[in-house]
């Protein structure tokens, strides 16, 4: 095709932009795609007192148990981050191949890990049990099953939000005769924290969503994905899908907001 | 005020320099691109660590063992102007001013002093990321100047710069040596702004050592080397 040209003579650029929107289109929704099954023929949708009342229960367990966790995760997982950032490349590859393995496990095989090492039969477990601590069916067990579950997306996600800091900013800092803790605060942790937001929503979402390690350490209380386990056990399909939309609702925001907030800054 | 030797093996050379700098002196190190002047000033800032040798900055030893580059009383300047982009050009220039000291009169002055002869009252609010290139040198500058050092380093802070710019910016480090009375290092390939900076006395580095030093007449008048003479003939 020969080049198109404007009245004064320029020649025209083809706005290629639309072409990559479509694209993006329509890869959102072929992402979106199994969502459609909402809209299947299942019958009514049961959200009857037997259903509410137990979903209300597990929803509240969630956010409050997976916020728990995640206060943990960012309390421990962000100094550890900082530190792998500044290891040599040998000790490092070691901190992210130990951060790998509970990622990698299937989280079934994690659950049962985790219930027998923390459980009555396991040291620790006998130990935390001598002060009240359960570490089976308890809100403990259920915040140390997320915590497992997220802490290593968390502090991958982190170590890459710190590495993208430059160097040369961190040093300046110091140069200005700033500490190593007051660097860390006023230049790494602002200049990282769209990475940082990136990494706590992602963790947030992988725990809040956890159900194979939970439902062996932690089936009671019960959270939103075993709720959904049990709904569809007890109830069949049309007790699932209620909860399943009340469950991206409660979800999504925080993770959401998290990004909106991290984006609105870094563009202020 | 500063003594050092230092050696610093590197993949195709190794840096073996000593040099000596009294309290409100000027010093040019220069040499050819990859002679080891970077690397002499980062082994002084601290960017750097030798692998022999000594660096004392008045009584304050620097290395070894490397001190922290917090605990260093000096500004350093590369081409880099390293502004941090979160922050307004005003919260740089005070970045290095503790809570204290900014609380204090005399350094709000002070900063104030730096903000109008540098030209950057108009740019005070404005967000470090959205400056220009030579904008940022300036905030760069006051940024450095803003903590009264007693020794500079300048790492060739001018690279980039229209010739306007450049002499500007050598006019107000030379006015501010001259004010604070402090200490300073420029490496640069270019003779004649090192020339316009250290007027007295400059050191030739070639392939990491020092082959010649003393003042720039001497220099032009009877080079040590070919590499030398070639780099201060006229283009």
């Amino acid at each position: 095709m020969p080049p198109r040209y404007t009245d004064d003579g320029t020649r025209m650029k083809m706005d290629h932009r639309w072409i990559a929107r479509a694209g993006a289109t329509l890869f959102a929704f072929a992402l979106l795609y199994p969502f459609t099954a909402l809209f299947a023929r299942i019958g009514a949708w049961q959200w009857g007192g037997d259903i509410r009342g137990p979903a209300v229960s597990s929803i509240r367990v969630s956010l409050l148990l997976t916020s728990c966790a995640m206060l943990i995760i960012v309390a421990v997982g962000t100094p550890v981050a900082a530190y792998i950032a500044h290891c040599r490349i040998r000790e490092r590859l070691l901190w992210q191949a130990v951060l790998l393995i509970p990622i990698l496990l299937p989280p079934l095989a994690l659950g049962i890990l985790l219930s027998l090492a923390f459980g009555p039969y396991g040291a620790v477990g006998t130990f935390l049990e001598r002060f009240g601590i359960e570490m089976t069916n308890s809100a403990t067990a259920f915040v140390s099953t997320q915590v497992y579950v997220g802490m290593g997306y968390y502090v991958l996600g982190a170590v890459a939000a710190f590495d993208a800091v430059p160097q040369t900013l961190q040093k300046q800092a110091a140069l200005l005769g700033l500490t190593p803790w007051r660097v860390f605060v006023r230049v790494t942790l602002p200049l990282s924290r769209l990475g940082l937001a990136v990494a706590l929503s992602i963790a947030w979402v992988r725990a809040f969503g956890e159900f194979g390690a939970v439902v062996i350490t932690a089936y009671y209380p019960s959270g939103m994905p075993v709720q959904l386990w049990v709904n569809l056990q007890s109830f069949g399909l049309p007790a699932v899908m209620p909860l399943l939309v009340v469950f991206l609702a409660v979800a999504l925001p925080l993770p959401w907001l998290v990004h909106v907030l991290a984006q609105r800054r870094r563009h202020a | 005020m500063l003594k050092a030797h230092i050696v610093k093996k590197r993949r195709e050379m190794k840096v073996d320099v000593s040099l000596e700098l009294r309290r409100g002196d000027a010093l040019g190190l220069f040499g050819a691109s990859g002679a080891g002047k970077s690397t002499v000033l980062a082994c002084i800032a601290g960017i750097d660590e030798p692998d022999d040798g000594f660096v004392n900055l008045g009584n304050l030893q620097l290395f070894p063992p490397s001190l922290p580059l917090h605990r260093r009383p000096l500004g350093y300047l590369t081409q880099e102007p390293g502004l941090f982009p979160h922050l307004t050009v005003a919260e740089n220039v005070r970045f290095g001013i503790s809570k204290a000291a900014a609380a204090d009169g005399e350094q709000n002055e002070w900063i104030e002093t730096l903000r109008d002869r540098l030209h950057l009252g108009p740019l005070w609010s404005a967000p470090a990321s959205r400056i220009s290139g030579g904008q940022a040198r300036r905030v760069s500058l006051a940024r450095m100047l803003a903590r009264k050092p007693p020794l500079v380093l300048l790492d060739e802070p001018f690279a980039g710069l229209d010739r306007r710019l450049v002499r500007e910016l050598i006019e107000d480090l030379i006015y501010w040596s001259q004010t604070m009375g402090f200490s300073m290092i420029a490496v640069d390939h270019q003779a004649e702004i090192l020339k316009r900076l250290c007027p007295r006395q400059a050191i030739v580095l070639e392939h990491g050592t020092i082959v010649q030093q003393g003042p720039w007449d001497e220099l032009y008048g009877a080079p040590a080397t070919p590499l030398l003479r070639s780099l201060l003939a006229p283009i």
